[in-house]
């Protein structure tokens, strides 16, 4: 940890509240980054950045600083997203694993895509179907998919943090990746028959 | 290797052996063994790993928005810091 970011933290601890607004200034965006991410939603990801936020305040004292503060913040976020999510899957009945529906892999799903694929990412109509097929994506896969191949974390991690076995975060990242993969396809092949 | 191309049957476990990093090398060569005979294998794996680059590109950070920011520190009760 940066000695700058020691000394915030020990003012901000003694209860100097321009050092908490400092250090609030200075992990608001990766908070707010990671709401996105897991919510998919704007007024929620603002929820989980606020809650956040306000249980820094309350609990600074008891951080450790045995990790980072943007750890220890970036685990109390998740844990806030996961249990929104979770209320939500709850009232919704969120898709079984079973549910997801693939095709046969025949015909054009087969095709390779154009290489320029690859490089066209900052085209705003493959942006836009991106998102889609995230949005489309059920949460329990999201939240998998999220965590470990847009944010990194391990897959003991991922498995600890949403109270699944290893083996099925691992089945369902899979399937997260597969769902991806073809409804981007489809989607890619709609960009085609309209251009 | 022989198999049937249908989902959630041999491309699926394929191509999660391909892309997971828990397997053993032993594994991973079949894998890629099998990949350079199967065009159907290939072309999947590629299009699955193409799928998870163009998401991680378009996911880029963004700025905190200021009327969030300012919701925020209200709520935080604290001044916003210049």
């Amino acid at each position: 940890m940066e000695q700058i970011e020691k000394e915030l933290i020990q003012q901000a601890k003694s209860g100097d509240s321009t050092a908490m607004a400092e250090l609030v200034k200075q992990h608001s965006s990766n908070i707010y980054n990671v709401g996105l991410r897991l919510m998919q939603n704007e007024s929620e990801a603002e929820d989980v950045l606020q809650e956040t936020f306000l249980i820094m305040i309350q609990k600074l004292d008891t951080f450790k600083e045995n990790s980072t503060l943007s750890t220890w913040l970036y685990r109390i976020a998740t844990n806030i997203a996961l249990g929104k999510l979770r209320d939500k899957q709850n009232r919704q009945s969120d898709m079984d694993l079973d549910e997801l529906e693939f095709e046969p892999l025949t015909g054009t799903q087969l095709l390779s895509w154009p290489e320029e694929v690859n490089q066209m990412w900052k085209d705003e109509s493959i942006q836009s179907c991106m998102k889609a097929a995230l949005e489309k994506l059920p949460e329990s896969y999201r939240t998998v998919f999220v965590m470990r191949d847009l944010e990194g974390i391990s897959v003991k991690r991922t498995a600890n943090m949403l109270d699944l076995s290893e083996s099925n975060v691992k089945v369902r990242l899979m399937r997260a990746r597969l769902f991806l993969r073809d409804n981007m396809a489809k989607n890619l092949h709609c960009i085609e028959a309209n251009a | 290797m022989k198999h049937i191309h249908k989902k959630d049957d041999k491309i699926i476990q394929l191509v999660q052996k391909q892309l997971g990093k828990d397997v053993n090398a032993e594994v991973i060569a079949e894998v890629s063994l099998h990949m350079k005979d199967c065009p159907d294998c290939h072309i999947y794996l590629d299009s699955v790993k193409q799928t998870i680059n163009l998401i991680k590109n378009i996911d880029v950070n963004t700025n905190l928005p200021i009327d969030v920011e300012k919701r925020l520190y209200k709520s935080l009760k604290l001044e916003m810091y210049k």
